[in-house]
């Protein structure tokens, strides 16, 4: 009688310990990872890397001290020189993304922009339907005072017991009237696999 | 006698395991959050300075074992309450040869930082 009751005492305790008390739903297998995490998955360029790049160009650029007065900027797709598929426009989203949170840039329509923009203007002012006095009027758009373009390149090397990635990123922000280059950095990144 | 002697090097042993004084307020420790035991990798001087509007930090660091040690490391901006301001910074790894002192430097994101952390993992 006593073993029976004690077998299912047991029995009870271990089911209430797989018991799932937390607010999920779903696999165990599956979880949220730090999206802020060194990621070394693979060599290629991954999320680590992305973030790195824009975190140290974007500081840089934001303390040198040329973006003055808070200029507006048009921002450039950075060219993949690798061989690699990179979305290089992602890294241009970050550094336009932070910084305009650190408050020293404002950013003109970039090239993916402009259309939407100018369809916008187009509507608002041709086509009849919205009250005059809360059009945005055609002829006001500011213009970029600095362009900001880069490129990314790599340098990959392989032997019987190594691979290893060298990457290049380079930013260089140019005043749109005189050509000037008044500010240029560049970030160097090395992944090495050891088989 | 033989008690007292036991008595003195219980309280001998037990002095050396005694959790040694919290870092001085604004000392170079004081802005280190180590996550767990640093090992073989040792934070030295720090130089802060406000450089165009934002804060900068220069950290020396030092490997004190032989061979090549890898740490991860990453800075965490504080606003005037103490609390963090902007998003958390990725974390960056970095390999240091064996006895070398080398060191890290991070711009804070804006210029409204007016202190820092300095967290530093050792695998």
């Amino acid at each position: 009688m006593f073993a029976r009751f004690s077998f299912i005492a047991v029995i009870a305790l271990l089911a209430s310990g797989c018991a799932n008390t937390s607010p999920t739903l779903g696999s165990k297998n599956i979880s949220y990872g730090d999206t802020k995490a060194v990621e070394t998955v693979t060599n290629e360029f991954g999320s680590t890397d992305l973030q790195m790049i824009a975190e140290s160009m974007t500081r840089s650029l934001a303390q040198s001290g040329i973006l003055q007065g808070r200029p507006v900027v048009q921002v450039y797709d950075v060219k993949n020189k690798t061989s690699e598929y990179i979305d290089t426009r992602e890294i241009t989203t970050s550094i336009k993304t932070q910084l305009m949170k650190s408050g020293t840039a404002r950013f003109a329509s970039d090239n993916t922009q402009m259309q939407s923009q100018v369809d916008q203007l187009k509507l608002q002012n041709q086509s009849g339907l919205y009250k005059k006095n809360t059009v945005a009027k055609t002829g006001n758009m500011i213009a970029a005072k600095y362009r900001l373009e880069g490129s990314i390149s790599s340098i990959v090397k392989r032997s019987s017991d190594y691979k290893d990635v060298f990457y290049k990123f380079s930013l260089q922000l140019i005043d749109v009237e005189s050509g000037l280059a008044e500010w240029m950095d560049e970030k160097e990144i090395r992944k090495t696999t050891e088989r | 006698m033989r008690l007292q002697l036991i008595a003195v090097a219980t309280l001998a042993l037990l002095a050396g395991c005694a959790t040694p004084p919290p870092p001085e307020p604004g000392s170079a420790a004081s802005k280190v959050v180590a996550m767990g035991k640093l090992k073989n990798i040792v934070v030295g001087a720090m130089r802060v300075a406000r450089e165009n509007g934002f804060m900068t930090v220069n950290a020396q660091l030092s490997n004190t074992s032989y061979n090549n040690k890898t740490f991860y490391y990453r800075f965490a901006w504080l606003g005037p309450e103490g609390f963090p301001i902007g998003e958390e910074e990725t974390w960056k790894s970095q390999l240091m040869y064996g006895e070398q002192t080398s060191f890290i430097q991070a711009i804070a994101p804006t210029p409204k930082a007016v202190d820092f952390r300095l967290e530093i993992k050792t695998p």
